[in-house]
């Protein structure tokens, strides 16, 4: 399907075609340490699906893959919001993983399987027993 | 408790005192973007008990749909998201964001606030397939 996203601050937009049935999430520590969250939700984008509209993402790249493998780690210079990762360097890439949480229609990607889950938080289990406010508490 | 932590470049370290029993979820609308997640997980520390032991984050200002101005801070060189805090000067609390503490695995959230945006899969967590790694 046809997806579009931002960040917060609105200097980066992008388009896509995403499949919600690839939607994932992975547990692994470094998104846990680079979304400041429990886990981060991912979607791939074909390369040649991937359009950027506006603005240029800083671009971080990670050597610390069990993998060895440097990952490029895309996210908006102004307000920090991660955007995508992909393949570092330049020429087309192959993919991108886009950050479910920078689409407008992130409600119709729905994670349908947990990677890298040996070292997810183990309360996500029993999130839905968590107290909740419909806002601020 | 002790806490120390830091962005996932190494430029950023601070170094603090939380209590795990203060630890929350938010499901607004903002940390689901700001995340890039499905929501943000994070714990208060005070103005007496923060450190920052490393580089200097960027402050972007938030507004809430309240009009309150918010800084959210983040790692310039890797865009880890840090803390957010009152702007200005003055004494603050800073709001911890979870993923960043060395000692996130006992920072079991509490309560989940602004469950009115929350994404509902999430409670579902226990039924969705898994695998140890990457496939
Ligand atoms: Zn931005
Ligand atoms: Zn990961
Ligand atoms: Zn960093
Ligand atoms: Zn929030």
């Amino acid at each position: 399907m046809r997806i579009d996203g931002s960040c917060h601050c609105g200097y980066i937009t992008f388009e896509g075609e995403a499949d919600p049935e690839k939607a994932g999430i992975c547990h692994c520590t470094d998104c846990q340490t680079s979304t400041g969250s429990a886990f981060r939700t991912n979607v791939p984008v074909p390369g040649n699906a991937f359009r950027m509209l506006s603005g240029e993402p800083a671009i971080y790249v990670k050597t610390t893959a069990e993998s060895g493998n440097p990952r490029a780690q895309a996210f908006c210079p102004k307000c920090g919001t991660p955007i995508y990762s992909t393949t570092p360097g330049d020429g087309p890439k192959p993919s991108y993983m886009v950050r479910v949480g920078t689409l407008r229609q992130r409600e119709q990607f729905v994670p349908k399987k947990q990677n890298w889950f040996r070292s997810a938080q183990p309360w996500l289990a029993a999130l839905a027993d968590i107290p909740k406010n419909a806002k601020q508490g | 408790m002790r806490i120390d932590g830091g962005c996932h470049c190494g430029f950023i370290a601070y170094e603090g005192e939380a209590d795990p029993e203060t630890a929350a979820i938010c499901h607004c609308t903002d940390c689901q973007k700001l995340s890039g997640s499905a929501f943000r997980t994070v714990v208060p520390v005070q103005d007496s008990d923060f450190r920052m032991t490393g580089g200097k984050p960027t402050i972007y200002v938030k507004t809430g749909d309240s009009g309150n101005k918010r800084q959210q801070a983040f790692c310039p060189q890797c865009g880890s998201p840090i803390f957010s805090a009152a702007p200005g000067d003055g004494p603050k609390v800073y709001m911890i964001r979870v993923g960043t503490i060395r000692q996130r695995d006992q920072f079991a959230p509490k309560v989940q606030v602004w469950a009115r945006s929350k994404q509902h899969w999430t409670n579902d967590l226990a039924a969705m397939r898994s695998v140890e790694k990457q496939p």
